[in-house]
């Protein structure tokens, strides 16, 4: 996951790779998964790492519902 | 003898304190055990450990090996895997943080702060992989 300047900087980049445009999103929103994804102490003895469903419901709370964010 | 769940702590404490994940041998416990933990708890996806080595790699959000996401938070140089580890490093330590890398199309020097629970920015973030691939590489990922 990379850090792009604009959308124009992101297409140029797809292009170099011939890659199809993937998951773009804002800062806000990305550091909104990042909280809700890594905010959680790995350190407990009670951390595990999230079910299929629990992730799917992660993305659905920050808006991730396209399906370039399926996990099935 | 250390469970994997306390070598999974220990893990994170030395990372968080001191920037990178430690070396097998920084682990006080015998090598042998340290690395069958450490195979196990890649094997469940919570560590990726060096290809050859079974040193790690990744102890997600940070990495063991310098990258192009520099985070400083508290005095303490860390590196993210990707701009998401990058964020992910001042939201797993609660602090403020500064975030120096670069676009990852031209190069140019780019800069996210983290501050008071805001992340603060102008660039963008792009996905190439789509989530269900992510573990097929994850180190491309």
């Amino acid at each position: 996951m990379l850090y792009f300047r604009s959308e124009e900087h992101i297409d140029r980049w797809c292009g170099t790779w011939k890659l199809d445009r993937g998951g773009m999103m804002a800062l806000d929103q990305g550091w909104r998964l990042a909280v809700a994804w890594f905010g959680a102490d790995r350190r407990a003895p009670e951390w595990r790492r999230r079910t299929v469903d629990e992730v799917e419901q992660l993305f659905g709370e920050i808006g991730l519902t396209s399906p370039f964010w399926s996990l099935r | 003898m250390m469970n994997d769940a306390e070598v999974r702590a220990h893990v994170y404490d030395v990372t968080m304190r001191g920037g990178r994940p430690p070396l097998i041998a920084e682990l006080d416990a015998p090598a042998a055990e340290i690395v069958e933990s450490l195979r196990r708890l890649a094997a469940g996806r919570v560590l990726v450990l060096q290809r050859d080595s079974d040193e790690i790699l990744m102890a997600a959000p940070f990495s063991a090996v310098a990258t192009p996401f520099v985070v400083e938070s508290g005095g303490v140089e860390y590196f993210g895997n990707c701009i998401w580890d990058a964020l992910g490093i001042p939201a797993m330590l609660h602090r403020d943080a500064e975030i120096r890398t670069s676009c990852g199309d031209c190069g140019t020097s780019m800069t996210v702060r983290v501050e008071n629970g805001v992340a603060k920015g102008d660039g963008l973030l792009h996905f190439a992989i789509p989530a269900r691939e992510w573990w097929n590489d994850i180190v491309f990922t």
